[in-house]
């Protein structure tokens, strides 16, 4: 099965970082989709279905906690596995970005194998 | 005692952030190279909110700033754009400063703001600066903080 991706995140550098390692990891994707902030997520969720999104959490205009708050008020996107990747490492921040629906949480820096252990944690992707 | 734990947390930062997401290992070793002119240095500023605030500035030589961005992104050097670079450098001082700073939590969540590209100079000179050998230059990190950053309470006690 392809998957298909969301990556969240204002910087263009992080974003081209997390595709290619997901590609590198294995991963079979199909489509991969990007946005710079919360906002232009909900934008590009109204109009395509993704499997996981992989969110930032300090972005401009709607950042990751604005974001997660409002995939859980909508029945239908609140099913989707959503993972935070960000610097913030602090027990608080992981322990609220929890309690507002986040499934997995990556603290940068991190190894390509934690991102991949998590994507296959919450799509179930076999590896060889 | 802040200083000494200050030094150690940016150095394990910088070591951390650069073997796991640049695939740089760092040797406590002086380079053989030919140290590269301090004059050629681009420096990213990232401002945080936090106990304490202030603000976090990485220094790298415009070279070796280059070569790395094309590792981080898998682009051959000659293909990047001096946009390219400059924006993997604010995700390096980005993410420098959210190890510097989950390194000593506080009680207080921190918020970092958007990084952004200054003049090397502008480093003001009551910074505390730490700098390690990356090739024939050196990432230098530079931190000013409203008041002294100093260990955790568990930390200080054992």
């Amino acid at each position: 099965m392809a998957y298909r991706v969301l990556i969240v995140d204002d910087s263009p550098a992080m974003r081209a970082f997390v595709r290619r390692v997901i590609c590198l990891s294995g991963v079979d994707v199909a489509d991969f989709f990007e946005a710079g902030n919360g906002r232009e997520a909900l934008a590009l969720l109204a109009n395509q279905w993704v499997d996981v999104i992989l969110t930032d959490i300090n972005m401009p205009e709607m950042d990751g906690e604005q974001f997660l708050e409002r995939l859980q008020s909508e029945e239908l996107l609140r099913s989707i596995p959503t993972v935070v990747i960000s610097t913030d490492a602090t027990s608080h921040r992981v322990e609220r970005l929890r309690q507002l629906g986040a499934c997995g949480y990556i603290a940068k820096p991190f190894l390509p194998e934690n991102l991949r252990e998590v994507l296959e944690r919450h799509l179930g992707v076999p590896y060889a | 005692m802040p200083e000494d734990f200050l030094h150690r947390v940016v150095h394990e930062s910088l070591v951390d952030v650069l073997e796991k997401m640049f695939f740089i290992s760092i040797l406590d070793e002086t380079s053989d190279s030919v140290p590269l002119p301090v004059r050629d240095e681009m420096a990213v500023r990232v401002a945080f909110e936090g106990e304490p605030s202030g603000s976090l500035i990485v220094r790298l030589n415009r070279f070796v700033a280059r070569s790395i961005a094309g590792d981080f992104l898998g682009v051959e050097q000659e293909e990047l754009s001096d946009s390219q670079v400059g924006e993997v450098m604010c995700e390096l001082a980005n993410m420098i400063c959210g190890s510097v700073l989950s390194r000593v939590e506080s009680a207080v969540t921190f918020r970092l703001n958007a990084p952004e590209i200054v003049d090397p100079d502008q480093t003001p000179a009551d910074a505390a600066i730490f700098s390690v050998p990356l090739g024939p230059a050196a990432i230098k990190v530079a931190m000013i903080t409203e008041a002294p950053i100093c260990p955790p309470a568990a930390e200080f006690a054992s």
